[in-house]
């Protein structure tokens, strides 16, 4: 394979998947209680960026359905490029925001922010993303520090360390709900993992996080590739390690920080993106941040189309549909580790 | 030439322990320094500390003239490529990806591979005889396989240094020396080579010279044939050693031996061996071990019974090689057998040059405490049937005829026993 075959490569997989967003937004705004077809949705869309007059059945496409596919889309990029950042620094497949702790942190974050500007939604825009960025940054170091008290950062402490943090990091979260009640309503609406309350406001929140977090790591996918060969033959190949460590560890952060701070916790898209796509194109950075980014962006649209439409009209959290579909994937990814023993 | 790799009184270790204190060496341009020692004795970390793995409490490292201190990762891996002891490799990249990942360091952010790139690890890759694998994925590879990919990967860096951490130790008797004939090549085409080694042999072999690392101190420094001697061996590495030179490939050869803590504390006696030729190694290995306090019998320097007794630290007379036992020889071996308890006769064969030596032990011994090895017969006889007279004579007298080495230390533990001897 010559330099100029895996460009080509590289290339066929992002249009590949490109085309797949593409279509998979467009269904997702096509269904639901009023079904548009492609041609009208392409139609409002084409009309809301020449700002040319709107038809009467464009309100429905522009300004209910299209924030909420665009920001399906955004969170799911999010989630499942933070789930490669964390792979490639734990040099670890099953490493994921949500399994780590870092969503229940950013959770914890956001239910702080939220409840210190309740009433205040001017505020909410800057300090609940804020609050989730902190919340996520200080529960991966711990749980870091805590999986390597031994001395060695293992596989088993990592996983331990984040599922016992989530746990008590998900009750504060309660604690607090309990204890204001007066901001509980909003509070818990967010925190089931939803995207019903998407508008145009949280996509124009989350675009820039996610742009700030999966850029610096675009432009270093070759150290990610080296970091899988350990962290000190990662130095001997002249990575600065400790820093490139830590530019992961926040463009992580600020990338979850976003997901939840506009959808609350919604889990396993970190952790299967990613795989199903190393599956499919192998594990070169170069390709696979990329790929997961879009990939991420398609399943969470159909991720929440599904949610919408299955038991239509009521409509489940998104959250739910991840967590079915990903807690199988997560103990079929266990056993398989475990077989190759 | 010139030093591209300096220690200069550098203190090396990791946070709250040193390991290695106040390390002087340098490695020039075009030479291979062997790095031997003991396990735990600090190579690893001398090496480490070029990559920045091990901290530098103390002293300086230099690479080319410029302290370490004062190059960042990107330089320093353009100058230095180290081969690992162990290379992972969960995850599947082909093989020629991994090795592309060696020109890390040459290439700008977001500078892909270029077609001399892409060369450059053809040409690597069919030098470390890993060509035919460009395509496999690394995670199906052998241990071996992967110690030169990574070898190659090392390669592309295109480093002036070159650190080996016990480089070859996946690797079969084929593979071993070739990468070592390469890095021997490559050295000679003006790289500088440090190289762990625990193999002794190809630290002799391959290395200019070689540096002894021993509980966190470094030295003695020197030739193969200046370093490599029994005295070492027994301090460093507590192990009686025989050093000679190997006769075919001309370096320097260590066969261990024993390990100290091997040998006997107890001395149920004093036994004379005498022996020749070759035959005694055994004997004298199975008496030591046993611990007796064995004395050898005339020995003609350069043969191995010679060898091994100095190996293994026993009195010993000795001769010129192929000199005749003379009377003063002969007058020596008779003092020694006659304040024996045992004396042995290992099977040599005898002729008119070491005669004398064997009237001397008959004479001297009481028939009770001669022990005979082999049976004796014309075949081993170049004396005119003078030797076999003697030992059939001493045998009437009552002397012990044993098989082997194993009987013998049998008879001389009966003998010893019977006569209360054990002081």
């Amino acid at each position: 394979m010559s330099p100029g075959s895996h460009t080509r490569r590289r290339i066929t997989a992002i249009a590949v998947l490109t085309v797949a967003l593409g279509i998979a937004m467009l269904a997702g705004v096509g269904f639901g209680a009023v079904s548009v077809t492609p041609a009208d949705s392409l139609g409002a869309i084409g009309r809301m960026l020449t700002g040319a007059p709107k038809l009467p059945g464009d309100a429905v496409i522009v300004d209910i359905r299209l924030p909420r596919v665009v920001l399906a889309a955004l969170v799911g990029s999010c989630l499942a490029s933070a789930g490669v950042l964390y792979q490639a620094l734990f040099r670890n497949p099953l490493a994921d925001p949500y399994i780590l702790g870092m969503s229940a942190g950013a959770g914890l974050g956001a239910v702080i922010a939220l409840t210190l500007t309740a009433g205040a939604t001017a505020l909410r825009f800057g300090l609940v993303p804020a609050g989730a960025f902190v919340g996520a940054i200080l529960t991966i170091i711990v749980v870091v520090r805590l999986a390597s008290l031994r001395g060695v950062l293992d596989v088993t402490s990592l996983l331990l360390a984040g599922v016992a943090l989530s746990y008590v990091l998900a009750a504060l979260s309660s604690f607090i709900m309990v204890f204001f009640r007066e901001s509980m309503t909003s509070v818990v609406f967010w925190m089931m993992g939803g995207l019903t309350g998407a508008s145009w406001p949280y996509v124009r929140m989350v675009a820039p996080m996610l742009v700030l977090g999966l850029a610096v790591p675009l432009f270093a996918t070759r150290e990610m590739n080296i970091l899988l060969l350990g962290e000190e033959r990662a130095a001997e190949l002249g990575v600065d390690v400790e820093r490139f460590k830590r530019v992961l560890l926040t463009a992580g952060s600020l990338l979850v920080a976003g997901a939840v701070s506009v959808s609350g916790l919604i889990g396993f898209v970190g952790l299967m993106t990613p795989h199903m796509v190393r599956l499919v194109l192998g594990p070169d950075h170069r390709v696979l941040l990329p790929a997961s980014a879009i990939g991420g962006a398609v399943v969470m649209v159909l991720a929440d189309l599904a949610a919408r439409t299955v038991l239509a009209p009521v409509e489940l959290p998104v959250g739910i549909v991840t967590a079915l579909v990903g807690g199988p994937f997560f103990v079929w990814l266990l056993v398989r580790r475990n077989g190759h023993r | 030439m010139s030093a591209k790799l300096t220690y200069a009184a550098a203190t090396l270790g990791y946070p709250g322990v040193d390991v290695v204190r106040d390390a002087t060496l340098s490695v020039a341009a075009g030479e291979v320094v062997g790095l031997i020692g003991p396990n735990g004795a600090g190579k690893s970390t001398m090496l480490r500390a070029v990559t920045g793995s091990a901290r530098i409490t103390a002293g300086a490292v230099e690479l080319e003239s410029r302290s370490l201190a004062d190059i960042g990762p990107r330089d320093r891996a353009r100058l230095v490529g180290v081969v690992p002891q162990q290379v992972s490799a969960a995850f599947s990249f082909s093989a020629r990806e991994f090795v592309l990942m060696g020109r890390h360091p040459h290439l700008s952010r977001l500078q892909q591979p270029t077609d001399a790139d892409v060369a450059l690890a053809e040409e690597v890759m069919a030098q470390t005889d890993t060509a035919r694998l460009a395509d496999e994925g690394v995670d199906t590879l052998s241990g071996g396989d992967l110690q030169r990919l990574a070898l190659a990967q090392v390669l592309v860096q295109q480093p002036s240094v070159l650190l080996l951490d016990e480089a070859t130790s996946h690797l079969d008797l084929n593979h071993r020396l070739q990468v070592l004939d390469l890095v021997r090549e490559l050295a000679d085409g003006g790289m500088a080579v440090l190289a762990v080694f625990h193999d002794l042999d190809l630290a002799a072999r391959y290395s200019d010279r070689i540096a002894v690392v021993d509980g966190g101190t470094l030295g003695p420094v020197g030739s193969p044939h200046e370093v490599l001697t029994g005295p070492m061996l027994a301090r460093v590495f507590r192990v009686r050693a025989v050093v000679g030179i190997d006769p075919v490939i001309g370096s320097v050869s260590v066969t261990p031996v024993l390990r100290e803590e091997a040998v006997g504390r107890v001395c149920p006696g004093r036994v004379l061996v005498l022996g020749g030729s070759g035959a005694a190694a055994p004997l004298l290995r199975t008496l030591y071990l046993a611990g007796y306090d064995v004395h050898a019998g005339v020995l003609n320097r350069g043969d191995i019974d010679h060898a091994v007794a100095e190996a293994l630290g026993l009195p010993l007379i000795d001769l010129p090689a192929f000199a005749e036992v003379d009377d003063a020889a002969a007058a020596r071996l008779q003092a020694e057998a006659e304040v024996a308890d045992v004396v042995v006769v290992a099977e040599i064969p005898v002729g008119r040059a070491n005669l004398p030596a064997l009237r001397a032990v008959i004479d001297a011994a009481s028939a009770e405490s001669l022990v005979l090895v082999g049976g004796f017969g014309p075949e081993r006889d170049y004396a005119g049937g003078i030797a076999s007279q003697a030992v059939r004579d001493a045998i009437s007298a009552g002397a012990t005829v044993v098989r082997d080495a194993e009987a013998a230390l049998a008879c001389v533990a009966g003998i010893t026993r019977a006569a209360g001897t054990c002081r």
